[in-house]
C-alpha cells in the first residue's frame, strides 16, 4: 500500500457563526498565529517524506477555518524544493474556478519541471461555497470542468502553438513554456463525491479515483461503479485508481487514541465542516439525477456526525497500532485501494510529529509488500 | 374566476400557462418562486384584461430549456410566444424578476406593447446599491428580505418537502441561476438601452423593499421617459402579493387609460 500525507491546513477554532465557509469573517484570522500555523504544517509534510510516506497532499478550498490553502500551487513550490523524493500530490485545483486554467497547465509544468517529474495533478471542481466565495457560476460548474480539464490536457500534450476556441475558455495561442516534464503529461487525479458523471469521465481516462471523507460503504459503493466503469472501457482498474482519504488518529492504545480523536478530528466534521444550508448544493451544481440520489438517502450532515458515527461508518480510523493496522487491511483486501491518503493532528506540533512517527514505525512499515511498485505507471494519463 | 391551464411548444420549448380574465390581452411575467400560481392579483387583473400567465422554463415544476443562458433569451422567448399565441400587441406586466425580463422585451420591440407596468423590477446596475445575494440566504432571512408582510410568504410556501417538490424547486434556482448568478440581477447592458423604450411606463414599488430599494426606482424614473412612479407604503419586495387589492387597482388604471387612448 502507498501511502500519501495529506494536510489541509486548518486554522482550528471554536465559533457560534452558523457556517464556517463564505460568510465566517476573516477578522477571526490571526496573520501571526497563521505565519506559526502555516512553517508547523510544511514542516510536517516535510517530515513525511522523512519518515517514508510516498506522496504529500495540499488541496484548494477558499475562505474558511476548515483548511487555509486558497492556493496550493503556492503550498506545492514551497515544497518541491524541500523535498527530493517523495510526489507531490495537488488534489487538487478547481478547474472551474479559473477565469485562466491556461494558467493551471502552465503553473503545474513549472511544478513538475522543477520536482523533476514528482507532480500528481487533482482536477476538482471545487465544493459548494467555493462558488458563492467566487462568483462563480455553478451552473457552468459540469461544463467549465471539462472544458477547462480538455484545454490543459492538450496544452501539456500538443505542439503549440494552436487555437482553443470553448465556450468559456478561448484563445489563439495555446503554447505554454514549459511543458511538464512527465511524459506525456503529469498524472491527473479525481477527487470527488461520487457523481456518476464523473465517476465515468475518470474511469474512461485512467484517471485514479479519490473519495474524501466518505463513509466506507459508500467508497465501496462508487468503487464498485468504478471498477465496472473501467471495465466497459476495455481495462482492469489497477488498485493505485482507488484512493481512499480520511484522518488517521494513532496512539499507544485504542483509549488514548479515542480520546485524541475525540478532541481533534471531530472538529474537522462538526466545525470545520459547518456550513450554511444554501452553500451546500448551489444551484445547478449537481444534476437533477445526483440530488435525487443524496435527497432519498439524506446522508447525516457533516455536523451531525458524532465521534461513534465516524468509527463506524469509517469516516476515520482510530486506535492503537494493531488496530489502525487491522482498519487498513479492510482497504487494502476488501476496497482493493491502492493508497491511501491521510492527514493527523494529535493536538500540537510536536505531538503530531510523534503520531506521524509512531504511525510510520508501527503501521506503515506492515504495508511494504509493494515497496518497489511505481503506483503512477500506467494510471492518470 | 374560471382559468384555463394548457401547455404549449414556443420554438420548441415547452410553455406552461395559465390564461384567465376577458378583455385586451395583458402578459403577466411573474418573479422568482411566483410561477404557477393564479393568486388575488391575476384574479383582479382579469376583471378587465385576458391575462396570459406562464411559467418561465425551469420554474414551478416546468421542464428547464437549457438553451437560455442570458436573460435577452428570455426576452426573445416571450416575443416568440405573443407570436404563438397570435398576440399583436399586450400590456405587458412584470414583477421583480419578471420586471427584468419585461424591460428587456421593451428596449427590443417597445412596438409590441400597449404599456408596460414594472413591479419592483431588477435588471439594471444603481449606483449605491448591491442586490442582496438571495442565493446565499437560509428560508428565515430570505422572507424577511423580500417581504415587508411576512403572511404574504405563505402565498408561495412549497406544497411539500417531498424528493420531487425539492427537486422542482432546485431546477427552478438552477434556472434563475444561469440568467442571474454573475452579474447578479441585473445584465450591464440594459441600463443604457431603457432610453429606447417609447411604450408607456408605470412604475410599481414597495416602499420597503430592502431587495431593489426605492433609490433603485428613481434610476428607473431617470431612464424611462415618462415614466410614472407609485409606491405602496405596506410592501416590500413584492407589492402585487403584499398589497394586491391596491396593486392591481393601479395597473388596472394604467393600463385601461393607454387602452381607452388608443
Amino acid at each position: 500500500m502507498k501511502f500519501y500525507y495529506f494536510h489541509l491546513m486548518p486554522y482550528v477554532m471554536e465559533h457560534d457563526e452558523p457556517s464556517s465557509w463564505v460568510t465566517l469573517s476573516n477578522r477571526h484570522y490571526d496573520p501571526a498565529a497563521g505565519h506559526t500555523l502555516y512553517h508547523q504544517y510544511l514542516d510536517q509534510l516535510e517530515y513525511a517524506e522523512r519518515l517514508g510516506w510516498d506522496g504529500l497532499c495540499v488541496n484548494e478550498h477558499h475562505q474558511n477555518c476548515y483548511g487555509t490553502m486558497p492556493s496550493p500551487n503556492v503550498m506545492a513550490a514551497m515544497l518541491v524544493r524541500r523535498t527530493s523524493r517523495a510526489r507531490i500530490a495537488i488534489l487538487g485545483n478547481g478547474l472551474p474556478l479559473r477565469e485562466n486554467p491556461l494558467r493551471i497547465a502552465e503553473e503545474i509544468a513549472m511544478l513538475d519541471v522543477v520536482s523533476g517529474g514528482r507532480v500528481i495533478s487533482g482536477f476538482v471542481r471545487g465544493i459548494g461555497p467555493e462558488y458563492f466565495s467566487l462568483g462563480v457560476n455553478p451552473t457552468h460548474s459540469r461544463e467549465r470542468f471539462y472544458e477547462a480539464a480538455e484545454l490543459i490536457l492538450r496544452a501539456w500534450t500538443e505542439e503549440g502553438p494552436f487555437p482553443f476556441d470553448g465556450r468559456f475558455y478561448r484563445y489563439h495561442y495555446v503554447n505554454p513554456w514549459p511543458r511538464p516534464l512527465q511524459k506525456p503529461h503529469p498524472p491527473v487525479w479525481c477527487p470527488s463525491q461520487g457523481s456518476t458523471e464523473t465517476v465515468e469521465w475518470a474511469a474512461k481516462r485512467r484517471f485514479p479515483y479519490l473519495m474524501v471523507f466518505t463513509p466506507i460503504k459508500r467508497i465501496a459503493q462508487i468503487y464498485g461503479e468504478y471498477r465496472e466503469a473501467c471495465e466497459r472501457h476495455g481495462y482492469k482498474a489497477s488498485r493505485y485508481q482507488l484512493t481512499v482519504n480520511l484522518p488517521i488518529v494513532v496512539a499507544e492504545s485504542d483509549a488514548k487514541a479515542e480520546a485524541l480523536a475525540r478532541e481533534n478530528a471531530l472538529w474537522v466534521y462538526n466545525v470545520g465542516l459547518r456550513m450554511a444550508t444554501p452553500f451546500y448544493q448551489p444551484p445547478g451544481y449537481v444534476t437533477e439525477p445526483s440530488l435525487r440520489r443524496v435527497l432519498a438517502n439524506r446522508p447525516k450532515l457533516p455536523t451531525e456526525l458524532t465521534f461513534e458515527d465516524l468509527v463506524e461508518g469509517g469516516y476515520l480510523i482510530c486506535g492503537s497500532p494493531a488496530t489502525v493496522r487491522d482498519r487498513l487491511r479492510v482497504f487494502a483486501d476488501e476496497l482493493e485501494a491502492g493508497i491511501v491518503c491521510s492527514g493527523m493532528n494529535a493536538g500540537s506540533h510536536e505531538k503530531t510529529l510523534e503520531m506521524m512517527q509512531l504511525f510510520a514505525e508501527e503501521v506503515m512499515s506492515h504495508f511494504r509488500e509493494d515497496a518497489a511498485v511505481d503506483e503512477t505507471a500506467g494510471v492518470g494519463r | 374566476m374560471e382559468t384555463q391551464s394548457r401547455e404549449l411548444a414556443v420554438r420548441g420549448t415547452p410553455v406552461r400557462l395559465l390564461t384567465g380574465g376577458a378583455g385586451p390581452p395583458l402578459l403577466f411575467l411573474h418573479g422568482a418562486g411566483g410561477g404557477g400560481r393564479w393568486l388575488p392579483f391575476q384574479e383582479r387583473l382579469a376583471e378587465r384584461f385576458s391575462v396570459h400567465f406562464p411559467n418561465h422554463p425551469g420554474h414551478a415544476g416546468a421542464p428547464a430549456a437549457e438553451w437560455i443562458e442570458h436573460i435577452s433569451d428570455l426576452a426573445f422567448h416571450y416575443l416568440d410566444l405573443l407570436d404563438t399565441l397570435g398576440l399583436g400587441r399586450v400590456h405587458l406586466v412584470g414583477a421583480s424578476f419578471g420586471g427584468w425580463i419585461a424591460a428587456e422585451i421593451a428596449v427590443m420591440a417597445s412596438a409590441r406593447l400597449s404599456s408596460l407596468v414594472l413591479i419592483d423590477p431588477v435588471g439594471i446596475k444603481v449606483e449605491g446599491w448591491i442586490y442582496p445575494f438571495l442565493f446565499g440566504m437560509e428560508l428565515p432571512q430570505l422572507v424577511s428580505t423580500v417581504f415587508h408582510n411576512p403572511v404574504a410568504a405563505l402565498a408561495l410556501a412549497p406544497k411539500d418537502q417531498s424528493v420531487d417538490t425539492l427537486v422542482e424547486l432546485y431546477r427552478q434556482s438552477a434556472a434563475l441561476a444561469r440568467v442571474a448568478w454573475n452579474p447578479y440581477l441585473y445584465n450591464p447592458l440594459l441600463r443604457r438601452r431603457l432610453a429606447r423604450i417609447t411604450t408607456p411606463t408605470l412604475l410599481c414599488w414597495g416602499r420597503h423593499d430592502k431587495v431593489a430599494p426605492p433609490l433603485c426606482a428613481d434610476a428607473w424614473v431617470k431612464e424611462i421617459s415618462g415614466a410614472r412612479l407609485v409606491t405602496f407604503e405596506e410592501s416590500g419586495h413584492v407589492p402585487h402579493l403584499e398589497e394586491p387589492e391596491a396593486v392591481a387597482a393601479t395597473v388596472t388604471e394604467f393600463c385601461g387609460h393607454r387602452e381607452g387612448a388608443r
